[in-house]
């Protein structure tokens, strides 16, 4: 059977709601950071999906960017993590409040 | 090389007086006191003689070259072209020589220098002897500015000048307190600032004007435009911005013309009928304007009555209209200017020069400065104000004499009332009565002749007023000369009483000390010691045996004042006299037009005969009535030889100046008769303007009216006795006795019972209204009312309002009011930055939401 692209598009939303409210809601950076992950996954299934559905390989094009610059994200974002750990001795993003006005 | 080109020398030579005093004044006498006050007196004294050498040699110069003025431009001050009004805003830095400012350099000068001398001996021991000539040679620096501009700009920058070196000698001795320890010498100095920062709005104004009207601020353009309109019909209410007459050959489009078509008829319908008469019979042709200006009202209110008016007018003079152009009227509509008459433009300009005058010159309503004034040096009393700075209001109405005369000839009247010539020999003439009135009250030995010098200024301001600018300029030097002598007599007569009163109590010091005090200092010492004041007549008395040299100089300058044949006031007041008594000035026969002011000024002389007979008395005669008054001692040699060669000029000034014709009558003046007439007429132009053009006529009667002088003569004799052996005869005065006037000669009154009559009902009657004048409506009314409560409570007020409610609370709320609502709202967005990770991505989330929600609506 082959699925609709209703579907492809309904998936997507949950990820991107789940991805959104895991921001919005936890505290562990890890956490924060694999949410994010998780909504551009949900965006980049989208793009796969019409790219499909429209016969064009544009939105593929953009999925390699996506994923390009998710990796290089995620390269900088570990890093941030591992050295706010090294000087707070942990991770929970309600601890860093240096802005707070 | 012109000859003519030594005359910026005459200003350079004060200012380098200045520097020196300025600069390095200050460093000589503390260095050694005795050689440094030399240095420093006799250097800016030899400033002023080279000055008054310079002044000279400019006479010789004007006279080889035919008494032609010459100009010498040293360089541009303003060159400003104004597009727009197609006109140069031009002013030079020029000194322009003429007969005129020839004279008054030459009073200006010589005066100066014999005071400079004078106040070498004066001003000996004072702690600030170099400023002191500093501030001296700074004054004759402006007042030459003054008198030598060839422009109205230049005489302002001469008449602020002064104004402030006027300030700065009152306030000489600012450090001088009463007994209160108010600053009074300071506040003497304000006043005499601000009282004459009242006229230079005046000037300002009519500068403005001036300049407005004839598109010049230079005197011999402004007096050739004014005189080159004037002919074209005085009557007429043509507008006259000459600087516009230059384009009146453009086109005028018919359209505009109509619409200004009742405006013509308004103001020329009426004037244009009496055309022909207009110039005949000026007091007709001025009832009639005043018609017409009420006719104006209705005429705007009925448009088609002006219009017919206007056709009736058009009609009857047709051919008169391309006599007086009134292409202009467009023309000048079209610039957006106003539609006033040359005749009324020169009333408004001539009112505010008078206000101006009254200003500097010491005239009601503005005179009360002058006799606080003397709180001032004794030295500065005789220069600024008495000789010289108080005539500048007298020399900028001879200077202008054309704008007046073109007044007077115009026939225009202030709110139809009197003209502003007239109302100048008015104010004059009062002035001289009220001052005259006032000194008879005064005790301090400078106050009288401060109120005499307003007194005498009247006359002058009176003759000018009337025309007679040669009599005016005449009593102006001849008043130079006896005023100046009699202040510095007064002064030495103070410095007598106070080294009198100084060697009376001085015994404990040695006598080197004598001569090392300051003047300031005794002058502190004694104002809070014992209140012997050296200034006060009633301590006086008897002084004739212990100053001979300065008795016999003020017997001569005060007799002068009087106007005894035959010293030096006698002629100048005479001539003031004859011309308020005839006023031959109009071609159609003798008019007694100025009647009143020869009544007024009758009485003035009388009332100066008295006043100085009542100085001379208390001062001089009698019995010391004060220890100080008989240690009096005779002044320095510095101090009498400028009074005696004051003395000879009060003498011989007047016979030799100007006289007149002794016998038969003359139609002009020459050789040794009238030499000043002669010699001012190359630069006072009188005239009368009749059909036939501009008639010059004879400005004062020529020959010496023996009626007037006799009558004038007697007066001041019985004024001068009357004062002697009526009031004050029959014994001497005491320090303590309250009013000489009211303390009645007893003899007199036994030989003559009408003289009780006289003693007991005239004299207090009399004196009540001295009294009256002197401290209810001078001093209460005038000095308190108007100034404090009228003037200075409103100001005042007005400044309060300014300051604490617009100022603080409008200006500063804005200010502080936009602060406040800066903090405010900054603690209120402080409050969204929570510093919590999640709400920012919340925040971000929200707008992706609403954007998507506009998009969404958008789309829908």
């Amino acid at each position: 059977m082959e699925a609709n692209l209703e579907w492809y598009i309904g998936l997507s939303t949950i990820l991107f709601t789940i991805g959104a409210l895991g921001v919005l809601t936890r505290r562990n950076a890890i956490i924060i950071f694999m949410s994010v992950e998780m909504m551009l996954n949900a965006a980049n299934l989208a793009f796969v999906a019409f790219a499909r559905h429209h016969a064009n390989l544009d939105g593929q094009l953009f999925v390699f960017f996506v994923m390009t610059v998710a990796a290089a994200e995620v390269a900088v974002g570990l890093a941030l993590i591992v050295a706010i750990f090294r000087s707070k001795q942990n991770i929970n993003v309600d601890d860093l409040n240096l802005l707070k006005g | 090389m012109n000859t003519f080109g030594i005359a910026p020398l005459i200003l350079i030579f004060p200012i380098i007086g200045v520097l020196f005093n300025g600069l390095a004044g200050r460093r000589f006498i503390e260095h050694d006191r005795e050689i440094g006050e030399r240095w420093s007196g006799w250097f800016a004294s030899a400033m002023a003689l080279m000055s008054f050498a310079i002044a000279v040699s400019l006479f010789f110069v004007l006279r080889g070259n035919e008494y032609h003025a010459e100009t010498i431009t040293l360089f541009d001050w303003f060159n400003i072209q104004i597009a727009s009004w197609g006109m140069n805003f031009h002013i030079p830095w020029a000194i322009q020589v003429d007969t005129l400012s020839v004279t008054m350099m030459l009073v200006v000068t010589g005066v100066g220098s014999l005071i400079h001398i004078y106040a070498i001996g004066y001003m000996h021991g004072d702690a600030n002897f170099s400023r002191f000539f500093t501030y001296l040679n700074l004054f004759l620096f402006f007042m030459l500015i003054l008198i030598t501009g060839n422009n109205y700009m230049m005489l302002f920058v001469g008449w602020e000048g002064v104004g402030l070196c006027s300030f700065l000698l009152i306030g000489f001795w600012f450090e001088q307190t009463d007994e209160k320890g108010s600053a009074v010498n300071v506040d003497a100095a304000r006043k005499a600032f601000v009282a004459n920062r009242v006229g230079d709005l005046a000037m300002i104004l009519a500068m403005s004007l001036t300049f407005w009207t004839f598109g010049s601020l230079t005197f011999d353009t402004v007096f050739a435009e004014a005189l080159a309109h004037a002919g074209d019909d005085p009557g007429a209410a043509v507008v006259y911005l000459p600087w516009m007459f230059e384009e009146e050959s453009e086109a005028i489009e018919p359209a505009v013309a109509i619409t200004h078509d009742e405006m013509m008829t308004d103001d020329h319908g009426e004037a244009v009928d009496d055309h022909g008469e207009a110039i005949d019979d000026h007091g007709e042709a001025m009832d009639d304007h005043g018609e017409a200006t009420d006719d104006h009202g209705e005429a705007v209110d009925d448009h088609g009555e002006a219009m017919d008016d206007h056709g009736e007018a058009t009609d009857d003079h047709g051919e008169s209209k391309g006599h007086y152009t009134p292409v202009p009227v467009d023309h000048q509509h079209a610039s957006g200017g106003l539609g006033i008459s040359l005749g009324a433009m020169l009333t408004a300009i001539t009112a505010l020069f008078l206000i101006g005058a009254t200003g500097k010159s010491a005239q009601i309503p503005l005179f009360v400065w002058l006799p606080d004034a003397m709180a001032g040096p004794t030295p500065v009393s005789a220069l600024i104000h008495a000789a010289t700075m108080v005539t500048s209001g007298i020399y900028l109405i001879v200077r202008s004499n054309v704008l007046f005369e073109l007044v007077r000839e115009s026939g225009y009247e202030m709110f139809g009332l009197i003209s502003s010539p007239t109302l100048v020999a008015y104010v004059g003439a009062f002035t001289a009565v009220y001052a005259g009135l006032i000194a008879f009250t005064q005790f301090d030995i400078k106050k009288v002749l401060a109120y005499s010098t307003v007194s005498q200024l009247g006359f002058m301001i009176a003759a000018v007023g009337m025309g007679a600018y040669v009599a005016g300029m005449f009593h102006l030097i001849t008043h130079a000369f006896f005023k100046a002598l009699l202040f510095m007599g007064s002064g030495s007569v103070i410095h007598g009483m106070e080294h009198g009163h100084h060697d009376l109590h001085g015994h404990g010091h040695g006598d080197d000390d004598h001569d090392e005090d300051a003047h300031g200092d005794e002058h502190h010492a004694e104002a809070h010691g014992d209140h012997f004041d050296p200034q006060d007549m009633r301590t006086m008395g008897g002084l004739r045996e212990q100053m001979p040299i300065t008795f016999a100089v003020y017997m001569v300058g005060a007799l002068a004042l009087a106007g005894i044949f035959p010293l030096a006031g006698f002629w100048s007041k005479d001539e003031i006299l004859a011309h308020a008594s005839s006023n031959g000035f109009h071609p159609d026969g003798w008019q007694f037009e100025f009647i009143g002011v020869y009544a007024l000024l009758s009485i003035a002389a009388v009332c100066t005969a008295f006043y100085m007979g009542r100085q001379l008395k208390m001062v001089f005669f009698g019995e010391p009535r004060h220890e100080a008054a008989k240690h009096a001692h005779e002044s320095p040699p510095t101090m009498t030889y400028p009074l005696i060669v004051l003395a000879g000029l009060s003498i011989f000034g007047g016979m030799v100046l100007n006289l007149p014709y002794l016998f038969g009558e003359h139609d002009h003046a020459e050789g040794f008769y009238l030499m000043l007439e002669q010699w001012l007429h190359h630069s006072i132009t009188s005239f009368s303007l009749t059909e036939a053009g501009i008639v010059h006529m004879p400005h004062t009667p020529l020959t010496l009216s023996y009626m007037v002088a006799g009558l004038s003569t007697i007066l001041a004799v019985g004024a001068i006795l009357g004062a002697f052996y009526g009031l004050y005869g029959n014994r001497p005065q005491t320090a303590d006795e309250k009013d000489p006037l009211e303390s009645t000669p007893i003899w007199w009154m036994a030989v003559l019972p009408l003289n009780t009559l006289y003693m007991d009902y005239l004299v207090p009657v009399f004196n009540r209204v001295a009294d009256w004048t002197a401290f209810r409506l001078d001093w209460e009314i005038w000095h308190d009312m108007v100034h404090d409560k009228l003037i200075r409570d409103p100001f005042v007020g007005a400044s309060k309002v300014a300051s604490e409610i617009w100022d603080r609370k409008g200006v500063d709320g804005v200010v502080n009011g936009v602060g406040r609502v800066a903090n405010w709202l900054s603690g209120v967005m402080r409050l969204s930055q929570t510093g919590f990770v999640r709400n920012y991505a919340l925040s971000v989330f929200l707008g992706v939401v609403l954007l998507l929600a506009y998009f969404w609506l958008m789309a829908s």
